[in-house]
């Protein structure tokens, strides 16, 4: 009886197992499954989008008038305007772009210069995250951008603003065209279409949103109004795939084609999987240690040079990154037009202590360096590159005291001018070397040299000379000058430039990541 | 008993009130600034302010309070600080989810725990009973995350038997949202094949969640029955000559099942707030994970909104879990 009782239970129980068999549902041939953890992505507005994954969806809903191509920042390419030029007005400058001709939304309309004074003017009046880099580092205002006929586009910017500064902004969301007509026709209030198309596209790109479903996934489909050449692949599915072992999982199994978020270890893991390749992205990051120039004796130039000197970069980017970074010592990032390859510094004991002799605090001295929680750009821990960088300096007679906080608290602390040596890390927010050198050099821009109380008024001359230099060689040189005078004077440690790594199903091709952080899909084909 | 019910639900509000103050505080007492966070480490500070006069964040923290309340009380959960959305319309969007994979780690826990907790009692000490011993303390103390990746990497990386991530395939559309719960929305919409892709989407995560609960229901139905096993009026019904079935089934496992519902009820609540790394592992979007970022990121009208609504499920809970022990027992009566 008991045993008849046992088997029934444990029938009723098994009714929960499936039966075996169930297939995978790769993706269609026709369709690009990116997995990615999107949790960031709060609107694909491209006046409102700054977040990592919504401009990655922005980039490829939207065209912008100028962009940069593939891995290369330095070429200024034509996109929606086919010409500019820029033109010393006296007061001012004028940039004027000839437009396209027979470009359409995806809506159908055509795109008229008057859309792009639109769309301009939409940025600086909604005053969203990226609008700064209209206002403030463009100087622009509403009704600076004009449209003159139907194909000619007018902007002019003030003499304080940098006209190389103001085509490196163009090459971002924040420069996409929008269709006026039919964000205006999903207006709520004075929203000139903000709700509408947080979660719509009106846009030019090679591809238009299907749908975004907040923390699951955001399809595109391509546009059939395209101008350029019809996109290799007809949708692509941006997963949310928080967990990165899961998108491991994923690319494997063939249920996503590329995976975003890998960690190195799971990288080297997947160079076994002969479905599967691994390919590096370039960042333009930077992470760096700021060193208060008022906190003693940091205040000492040579002690900041003691401190530059005693570190082991080459360990740090070897044997704790293993190879997932590059050296750079310069405030400018490798990738950006500017980039100073100078490295003079490495692990050099003896010399940082007879820096700090010369400085006069030749006994050493003890100083506190903060640090967020977590995984640094590059896979490994915050803490563990501190720990290295704690022994590295103790070997030069300073004692490091690790503080590890939250990110936020940190950022409070560094903020209000109160840390004493800060580890952390600066993406330029548009890709020109000005989106650096001002952070960096520019006490009054209150941003990195006034978080370090940083005040050298010639570095920040030299900085704003070379923005607002138009000749390439000129301005290459003054970049040349400043880097190098921060080097050895700025209270900056630079530690590495990451990079970034992709798991791509063998038969991706084209895929191509633009160290802004955004892929064009329209090229991958598969 | 309806003066009962209406008295434990006004009793709820009181507890909802004491909640949301305390969550509001403590969110308020954490070192940090929402703003910074949401805005990111290059904000201006013109931005900045802008930001804090748009939400309110300039006042001091006792006003805000009253106005958080005010708004409350107008069952206005106020605008989340990170994804700028009413934080109602983030909860809408998010708890299906959670409910739907919170309930079938809960049916898993139920249908597997309760059997294995009747069996173990019926058989103690015999090798059944030490088996599901070592499985319920192994499931007790098995990391959720780690459990997750292991049915991951094996039912449906190797043996291919499941779906991986997500609610649904990729290659399949979802059916209209009327409830948000993909099975019911599934069948409102006569769609066979979104339902039974989503029933086995289901399956792994549901598992993963529900295993901890399982081992916990298995252990208390067990000690729960070895104590009813051993009663006078057990014997006597055997002495009667009933079958083993009805005296165990009927007899025994009716009175098991008071202590045994407390749990049940508990762990339910556990499955909607606990579901965090379940879901993280399964790409699952639910409240677990909302939850968990809004709180990195300081965001406390949503932190405040997701306690309210764990709140509101734990009383809830509780309160139909008295009222069964009222069903169940006929000596419990609320008047």
């Amino acid at each position: 009886m008991r045993v008849r009782f046992a088997v029934a239970v444990l029938l009723a129980s098994l009714l929960l197992v499936p039966s075996g068999g169930v297939g995978l549902a790769a993706p269609a041939r026709d369709t690009l499954v990116y997995a990615s953890d999107i949790s960031d992505m709060i609107s694909l507005d491209p006046a409102v989008a700054y977040e990592f994954s919504g401009i990655l969806v922005a980039q490829n809903i939207y065209d912008t008038l100028v962009a940069f191509e593939g891995e290369d920042l330095t070429t200024l390419k034509p996109r929606l305007a086919r010409s500019w030029t820029i033109q010393d007005a006296g007061s001012a400058w004028k940039v004027t772009f000839k437009l396209r001709t027979g470009v359409k939304f995806s809506t159908g309309r055509p795109l008229t210069a008057k859309a792009v004074a639109f769309s301009f003017d939409r940025v600086i009046g909604l005053n969203k995250s990226p609008a700064f880099l209209f206002k403030d580092v463009a100087g622009l205002k509403e009704g600076d951008t004009k449209a003159v006929g139907d194909d000619t586009v007018e902007v002019t910017l003030p003499k304080t603003a940098s006209p190389q500064a103001f085509l490196s902004v163009l090459t971002f969301t924040v420069g996409a065209v929008v269709d006026p007509d039919e964000a205006l026709a999903h207006q709520t209030g004075n929203d000139r279409g903000e709700a509408w198309l947080r979660d719509h596209s009106a846009g030019t790109g090679p591809y238009m949103l299907e749908r975004w479903d907040p923390e699951s996934r955001a399809i595109m489909v391509a546009n059939p109004n395209y101008w350029g050449a019809k996109p290799k692949l007809s949708r692509v599915v941006i997963q949310h795939v928080p967990e990165t072992s899961t998108q491991k999982f994923m690319v494997s199994a063939g249920d996503a084609d590329i995976a975003a978020n890998l960690t190195p270890e799971q990288a080297r893991e997947m160079v076994s999987d002969a479905n599967v390749k691994i390919q590096r992205g370039k960042l333009l990051q930077l992470v760096y240690i700021g060193m208060n120039a008022k906190h003693a004796p940091l205040d000492k130039v040579k002690v900041r040079e003691a401190i530059r000197t005693a570190i082991d970069y080459d360990g740090i980017v070897r044997s704790l990154l293993r190879g997932e970074a590059r050296k750079v010592q310069t405030i400018i990032p490798e990738g950006l037009f500017g980039f100073n390859a100078s490295a003079p510094f490495q692990a050099n004991a003896a010399r940082a202590k007879a820096l700090l002799k010369e400085a006069g605090v030749g006994g050493g001295f003890s100083v506190e360096l903060l640090l967020p929680t977590g995984p640094a750009p590059g896979g490994v821990k915050w803490s563990d590159i501190a720990a290295k960088v704690q022994n590295d300096l103790a070997k030069a007679g300073i004692t490091v005291k690790i503080k590890e906080t939250a990110q936020a608290q940190l950022l409070n602390v560094y903020r209000a001018q109160k840390g004493q040596l800060v580890m952390i890390l600066w993406g330029p927010d548009f890709p020109d070397p000005d989106g650096n050198a001002t952070p960096f050099t520019d006490y009054e821009a209150k941003s990195i040299a006034w978080r370090n109380q940083y005040n050298d008024p010639a570095a920040a001359k030299l900085a704003k000379q070379a923005a607002l230099e138009t000749d390439l060689a000129k301005r290459r040189a003054l970049y040349k000058r400043l880097t190098d005078r921060v080097l050895h004077e700025g209270p900056y440690v630079i530690l590495y430039q990451p990079t970034t790594r992709f798991a791509l199903r063998k038969n991706v091709q084209g895929f191509v990541w633009n160290p802004m952080a955004f892929a064009e899909f329209k090229t991958v084909s598969k | 008993m309806s003066r009962y019910i209406l008295g434990r639900i006004a009793s709820t509000g009181l507890v909802l009130v004491g909640v949301s103050a305390l969550t509001f505080f403590i969110a308020h007492v954490v070192p940090g600034d929402p703003v910074l966070v949401a805005l990111g480490e290059h904000a201006r500070e013109d931005q900045i302010q802008a930001y804090r006069r748009a939400y309110g964040l300039d006042r001091p923290v006792v006003v805000q309070y009253v106005i958080y309340m005010g708004r409350l009380l107008r069952g206005d959960l106020g605008v989340s600080i990170r994804t700028r959305r009413p934080v109602a319309v983030d909860l809408r969007q998010f708890l299906p989810a959670t409910v739907e994979l919170g309930t079938a780690a809960w049916l898993v826990a139920m249908m597997l725990g309760i059997p294995a907790g009747i069996l173990s009692a019926i058989f103690k000490d015999r090798a059944f009973d030490h088996l599901s011993r070592i499985a319920a303390l192994i499931g007790a103390s098995m990391p959720v995350f780690w459990l997750g990746l292991l049915l991951l990497g094996n039912f449906y990386f190797r043996l291919h038997w499941f779906p991986g991530p997500g609610r649904l395939d990729i290659t399949i559309d979802a059916p209209p949202a009327r409830t948000g719960l993909l099975l019911v929305d599934a069948l409102l919409s006569a769609d066979p094949i979104a339902w039974g892709n989503a029933l086995r989407h289901l399956i792994l995560p549901g598992l993963t969640l529900g295993l901890f609960s399982t081992a916990v229901v298995a252990r208390m139905t067990r000690s729960a029955m070895l104590e009813v096993l051993y009663q006078d009026y057990i014997r006597t019904a055997r002495a009667k000559g009933l079958s083993a079935w009805r005296v165990h089934l009927w007899h025994a496992l009716r009175n098991a099942m008071i202590p045994t519902l407390t749990i049940i009820g508990i762990s339910f609540g556990n499955l909607l707030s606990g579901a965090v790394l379940t879901e993280t592992v399964f790409a699952w979007p639910g409240l677990g994970r909302y939850a968990t970022t809004s709180a990195v990121s300081l965001d406390f009208p949503a932190v405040v909104g997701v306690t309210l609504v764990a709140a509101v499920i734990y009383t809830l809970v509780n309160l139909i879990v008295d009222l069964i022990y009222a069903r169940l027992d006929p000596r419990v009566r609320y008047d």
